[in-house]
């Protein structure tokens, strides 16, 4: 079940920023709006302007999701997910907010309420959706038997709590600020930091032990 | 600066957004010291492998349930504008209409009364008979409703028992059936309420209901009869006014009586003579 969204509390930020890792020319295209613009039109009925936050994010999200989850299959659900409350949460979204923090907000409930299902009831995935992976390499676990050195960092991510998982790829990965961070967690900004250095000190415990264990 | 305070930073020195704008302390000590060194070149390598893994790519079913539940909702948005806006414009033309729409009715309305309620030069035979039919039955309930006032006043007038009011209400009913209708059997109510009822008001009202029957022989002696035996002067005075209006010259004795009668009311005896003279 979807739970109703409260407004979400985050950092104001500049209008134009997290471009990502879009083209030059369409970054610096004149005409180009700002992610806060785009979603302020989705929110005054222009539902087309979403389809440019999709072009521009969905990767990125689906990525993180698929990093945080360790599931290709769920990460797609839930980027599809989050974009459709995108749609349906769009009047809850503030002039003074900050679109890719709300994303990584949305994407963080809907991460919660995807891990609660498949506690309360696990499903098989319909092999029928692995045929549009584009990526369909083997799982990590089998790459680590590999010696591939990416397997590892993935089983090494795999092994943290989630929280840590989280707060680690949202520092990491994403471009946010430790206010962002903070706003998406909620929780202070001097507890998000000191979240992801230590989740990045036990990840390069868990990465160097696999690493001794792999060359061993 | 000692080793954990520069620890502390070392996530900041590995992000490339804080890396070249501070911690100058920290560096200076991580120049100098061997374990800090191990530990950030740990840490540095452990970034550097987080940051060089590849970002799995969606598959194209995304993109495509994405934009199925965009176009969607702008159908489902536009057809709620729709809605909204056939329910603004419904609602102003009911502003508009609604009262146009009353007036038209209370016109048709006028106009079909008018036209069934018209007297109709060209009648056909058929209404003809309809309309005497029907002048008849009206004539038939008219009869019926007033034999029942009757029959009510005269049920109340023979309950003497019954309060004051309801035996006034029926003197006054009776006298109203009496005038419109002169029947014998009112007209004996009406006599006997003059000259046995109780009440001074009763009697009064009764003798009123009994002046436009004043031509009537029976209705005079009933009067006449009743006048030895009342008391109240007021009631009195109005018996020797109704006699003399009447011109009833059997009334004569009985005026003499109460002319010479010292007991008898003045004013009584006044209205007495002035009848004698009238006689």
């Amino acid at each position: 079940m979807i739970a109703a969204l409260p407004e979400i509390p985050v950092a104001p930020v500049p209008a134009v920023r997290n471009v990502g890792s879009r083209p030059a020319a369409v970054v610096n295209a004149p005409a180009q709006r700002s992610d806060h613009a785009l979603m302020l039109a989705v929110r005054d009925g222009e539902l087309d302007a979403l389809g440019e936050l999709f072009e521009r994010h969905h990767g990125r999200l689906f990525g993180y999701l698929a990093k945080l989850t360790g599931d290709r299959s769920a990460a797609e659900d839930i980027t599809q997910i989050v974009f459709q409350r995108m749609l349906k949460y769009r009047h809850t979204y503030r002039d003074d907010g900050s679109f890719t923090a709300w994303m990584y907000h949305l994407a963080r409930r809907c991460a919660t309420d995807h891990y609660r299902k498949a506690n309360a009831a696990p499903q098989a995935t319909d092999p029928a959706d692995l045929h549009d992976h584009a990526d369909e390499a083997p799982h990590a676990g089998h790459r680590a038997a590999a010696r591939d050195d990416h397997a590892l960092l993935h089983t090494a991510l795999a092994r943290l709590d989630r929280d840590d998982r989280e707060v680690l790829l949202l520092a990491r990965f994403q471009e946010l600020s430790f206010a962002e961070i903070s706003g998406i967690l909620e929780c202070s900004v001097g507890a998000a930091k000191v979240r992801a250095h230590r989740a990045l000190r036990q990840l390069r415990d868990l990465y160097f032990r696999l690493q001794q264990e792999a060359a061993d | 600066m000692n080793c954990q305070r520069a620890r502390e930073v070392f996530p900041e020195l590995l992000d490339a957004r804080t890396a070249a704008t501070a911690h100058l302390d920290a560096r200076t000590h991580l120049a100098g010291c061997p374990d800090c060194q191990r530990d950030f070149a740990t840490l540095s390598r452990t970034a550097d492998a987080l940051g060089a893994l590849p970002d799995p790519a969606p598959s194209p079913r995304l993109r495509r349930n994405f934009y199925a539940l965009l176009e969607e909702e702008k159908n489902s948005a536009a057809s709620v504008r729709a809605t909204v806006e056939r329910s603004r414009r419904t609602s102003v033309w009911r502003w508009i209409l609604a009262p146009l729409a009353g007036a038209a009715l209370v016109a048709g309305g006028f106009f079909a009364g008018q036209r069934v309620a018209a007297p109709a030069a060209g009648y056909s035979p058929a209404l003809a008979q309809t309309d005497a039919a029907s002048r008849r039955e009206l004539e038939d309930l008219r009869r019926k409703v007033d034999t029942m006032g009757q029959l009510v006043g005269y049920s109340l007038l023979q309950q003497q028992q019954r309060p004051t009011n309801d035996r006034l209400r029926g003197v006054l009913t009776s006298a109203l059936r009496a005038d419109e209708n002169p029947d014998d059997r009112v007209i004996n109510e009406l006599i006997s309420a003059l000259a046995l009822d109780p009440s001074v008001n009763v009697r009064l009202r009764a003798l009123d209901g009994l002046f436009p029957h004043a031509d009537r022989e029976v209705v005079r002696a009933g009067v006449l009869a009743s006048l030895p035996r009342e008391e109240n002067p007021i009631v009195q005075v109005s018996m020797i006014d109704f006699l003399a209006t009447a011109r009833d010259a059997e009334a004569r004795p009985a005026l003499e009586k109460l002319v010479l009668n010292e007991g008898a009311d003045a004013s009584v005896r006044t209205a007495a003579r002035r009848a004698l003279a009238q006689l």
